[in-house]
């Protein structure tokens, strides 16, 4: 098959792979650290409620918080020990947030507790999404979107394809490569778990073409009774932003303002599907993950089967640094966020941390220029947004009407246009504020206006 | 280097706000970020960031024009020499006056003569051009306090390639600046023109002073006075008024350039290879340029199939179109200016084809501007925001349909 046969989405960017070096490593297994980091908001929404007290002893796998709400997931220890501390610690948004601090117990065998098993046999759909709630189970692809949420499905939309992502397409990071290769069971199982769930009358593994070995062993594996298929794509950036996958793999376009659920099709990411085949025979809840450690500055590169919770300080130490290492980021260079400081730990959502060396970052801010009008973001935008005409009225702030009429609220962030631009205008910089600002004041005005709210159509 | 770095650092806070040098900050920054790396790295994602940078897009633009560059050098002096050993008169200028002072003789054979001639006319043109585009471009940034941009290097490349030898130095730096600051600066300088400076400098010449631009006359270093059968105007301004002057001109010496005209337009072959450094590196729009081939092959076809018995330019092919006047190298170099194309990749093909369309309609029905390209560009340039703005619609209007809103 000729690399055009290959499905893909419109427009994109090419930025260097930089998977070479970790998708040949085995997942290992990381050490405890001293001191494990637990923020009580791992996910989108409402903070976990904590059930243990200052100075309690806690066996792994134990239950450390419940969910409050819906919108809400358990917190599992992922070390047998103490807990330390109840209060604030440091997250990647560079603010304090309430957190959980667990002191490893050394002598401990850590061997996990394990909670009520959800057998798939038995288990009805209702009974099975309240378990992956319970299991604390979030988007693993970096978005922490509580999955039992994502699989609550409304009863007037029904899903036909469920999509299975592995595309993996952020540079550096192979972890969901590293898992399609040496979870399969796990896979598999999760793929019958969420098919009981969303009743989907097929479910698709969606894997880019840099990863062949992971495509045949997928297809190899899946079992002649599972309505499943694997989709191999065409490899380019970002086609593994769910309206992406939906857009090569079923040529349906999810409309402005709407989920991928309106075109009939449900997106989980490869690893959390992994986890689900992994955690709910077994009734246990998420404590540890796979991450990719690498880029330029780390010396021991790899994918390793990390624990919740380990600081970053803890992490860099044991794989070695070079000492000119220069920044660190949590997630894929893309999209990931710069760590504010050493002491985050690793949460539910870091799918891996990638470090630049002084001589690697610095070639990657320069000068900024005035826009050219080349258009080279506008042919990389997966949106089909006009990143370029957005960032001249991101300059005069005119937020409102980057909404109204560019559809700013369209934009998911994927860095493209930034990744193009030859002038080095931060365009997604400047949406992801206006984003935050037009957010705000639609808020503020939908909280100071009921009246307003009445009068809309029902 | 650090030692530098250290004395850099200690000047730094006079040009800082405040500091008594500060209205020369663009200066400063400009020799900051041309002598050391910047020491900023990204805060926030993403992280990465694609080779291609606006500097090295107009470094790929100058190195394009390097063999239209080298061919206006080499055939200014041929078409001189040429004129010259055929009994045309040398000028009556500094150039001819120190050539003859250096006792070489008119002999159009022999390139290195040719280049020494064709380089006493340009490279003045050149310099001229650069020490005006600097000054403009150095006094507007420190008049509105930004950062020198090295915008005004290719256009300072572009128009020279436009211009006659013969014109006067005065005349090319009134151009240079007219079209720097009306068609730049004024607008807010790079990215905010809607008209292609260069174009806009050759545009106020050839209205302001017909007599030099307007390809009629002569347009060879050399004095035509008393030379029968021997004309250097240009080939389109001759084919405009005379019939038959194309079925015994030879296509091949028009294609490679060996013809009068603008310094560096005359080369189809040249252009050619910029256009294919354009194309590799995509620097340059291939819509843009696809445009432009097919409106002049409909438009030029549909008059051949027309004809016309005044006007010998109907009966025109569109292959004699495209190697004569600046029509392959304002393809090339002018059209595919990002800044005031349009910039949908549509509406880049559309903004071409209305180039090409226009080129011809002026050429053939419009005798008064037998040169059509400037004139087409700089037209299209204007409509180009127009076209974007209907294929953004139309994508719009298309997209509703299909999700049945």
């Amino acid at each position: 098959m000729g690399l055009l046969a290959l499905k893909t989405f419109r427009h994109g960017v090419h930025p260097p792979e930089a998977k070479d070096e970790t998708s040949g490593s085995p997942i290992r297994q990381f050490p405890f650290a001293p001191l494990l980091v637990l923020p009580l908001i791992q996910h989108a929404g409402k903070p976990s409620l904590p059930e243990v007290i200052e100075g309690q002893e806690v066996v792994r796998g134990q239950r450390l918080a419940r969910p409050d709400g819906f919108m809400s997931v358990s917190l599992h220890a992922p070390a047998t020990g103490v807990v330390r501390k109840i209060g604030l610690c440091p997250s990647i948004s560079g603010r304090m947030v309430p957190g959980i601090f667990l002191e490893p117990h050394p002598a401990s065998t850590q061997e996990v507790a394990l909670g009520e098993p959800c057998p798939l046999e038995t288990a009805t759909p209702e009974a099975i999404v309240a378990a992956i709630q319970e299991a604390g189970l979030v988007g693993l692809g970096g978005a922490a979107f509580p999955t039992h949420v994502k699989l609550s499905l409304p009863d007037d939309k029904p899903v036909d394809t469920l999509i299975i992502n592995g595309a993996e397409c952020e540079p550096y990071l192979t972890t969901d490569h590293r898992v399609m290769l040496e979870q399969r069971d796990d896979v598999v199982m999760g793929i019958r778990y969420l098919l009981r769930v969303c009743r989907a009358e097929r479910a698709i593994v969606a894997i880019e073409a840099n990863k062949p070995d992971a495509a045949r062993h997928i297809q190899e594996g899946l079992p002649d009774d599972l309505p499943a298929s694997v989709e191999v794509l065409r490899v380019k950036y970002p086609q593994g932003a769910e309206k992406m996958l939906i857009s090569a793999l079923l040529g349906r376009e999810v409309p402005s303002g709407k989920l991928p659920l309106d075109t009939g099709a449900l997106c989980i990411n490869v690893a959390t599907a992994a986890e689900i085949g992994r955690l709910l025979p077994a009734g246990r809840g998420i404590e540890e993950r796979v991450i990719t450690i690498g880029g330029p500055a780390i010396e021991h590169k790899g994918n390793y089967r990390i624990p919740i919770g380990t600081p970053l300080r803890f992490l860099l130490e044991q794989v070695g640094v070079d000492e000119d290492v220069n920044r660190v980021f949590l997630g894929g260079p893309m999209m990931g966020a710069a760590a504010p400081s050493l002491d985050i730990p690793i949460t539910k959502g870091t799918s891996g941390v990638v470090a630049f060396t002084d001589h690697a970052a610095a070639a990657t801010h320069r000068k900024i220029y005035p826009c050219i009008r080349c258009g080279y973001c506008v042919d990389a935008c997966p949106m089909l947004l006009n990143p370029s005409q957005l960032g001249i009225l991101a300059l005069n702030e005119e937020h409102e009407r980057m909404a109204d009429e560019f559809h700013l609220l369209d934009c998911f962030e994927c860095g493209s246009c930034s990744f193009v631009c030859p002038s080095h205008i931060p365009l997604v910089q400047q949406f992801r504020a206006a984003k935050a600002t037009v957010r705000k004041a639609r808020q503020q005005a939908a909280a100071a206006g009921p009246t307003a709210s009445k009068e809309a159509p029902a | 280097m650090k030692f530098l770095r250290d004395l850099h650092d200690k000047a730094d806070p006079l040009f800082k706000d405040g500091g008594p040098l500060a209205r020369f900050h663009a200066l400063w920054e400009a020799h900051d970020t041309a002598m050391f790396t910047p020491g900023e790295v990204t805060r926030t994602a993403p992280h990465v960031r694609d080779g291609m940078d606006l500097k090295r897009m107009m470094i790929t633009v100058v190195i394009a024009l390097q063999p239209c560059v080298l061919f206006a050098v080499y055939n200014t002096g041929y078409q001189s020499l040429r004129a010259i050993s055929k009994g045309a008169v040398p000028l009556d200028d500094w150039q001819m006056a120190l050539y003859q002072l250096l006792g070489f003789s008119f002999d159009p054979t022999n390139i290195a003569l040719c280049l020494l001639v064709g380089a006493l006319y340009f490279v003045p043109i050149l310099a001229v051009v650069f020490a005006v585009g600097a000054v403009i471009e150095i006094g507007t940034a420190i008049i509105r306090g930004h950062e020198v941009n090295e915008g005004f290097l290719v256009t300072g490349f572009l128009l020279p390639l436009t211009l006659p030898p013969t014109i006067p130095l005065w005349m090319v730096a009134l151009g240079m600046a007219f079209g720097l600051i009306f068609g730049k600066e004024v607008f807010g300088g790079t990215g905010f023109n809607f008209l292609n400076p260069a174009l806009t400098a050759r545009a106020f010449l050839f209205f302001a002073y017909p007599a030099w631009m307007s390809g009629d006359a002569p347009w060879i270093a050399a004095d035509f006075l008393g030379v029968d059968s021997f004309t250097g105007a240009t080939w389109l301004a001759q084919a405009a008024v005379t019939e038959g002057v194309l079925a015994t001109a030879s296509f091949a010496d028009a294609f490679i350039g060996w013809v009068p005209g603008s310094m560096g337009e005359t080369s189809a072959l040249c252009a050619l290879l910029g256009m294919i450094i354009l194309l590799v590196t995509r620097v340059g729009s291939w819509q843009t340029m696809a445009g432009v081939i097919a409106g002049t092959v409909v438009l030029a076809t549909f008059l051949n199939a027309t004809g016309s018995e005044t006007n010998p330019l109907f009966a025109m092919p569109f292959w004699w179109h495209m190697v004569l006047g600046g029509w392959a190298f304002g393809m090339v170099f002018m059209a595919t200016d990002p800044v005031s194309s349009a910039f949908t990749s549509t509406g880049r093909f559309y903004y071409g084809l209305g180039i090409g369309v226009l080129v011809v309609l002026i050429r053939v029905v419009n005798p008064a501007y037998p040169e059509g390209m400037m004139l087409a560009i700089l037209f299209m340039n204007m409509f180009a925001p127009l076209i974007d703005h209907f294929v953004v619609q139309a994508n719009v209007n298309r997209r509703l349909a299909r999700v049945g809103a």
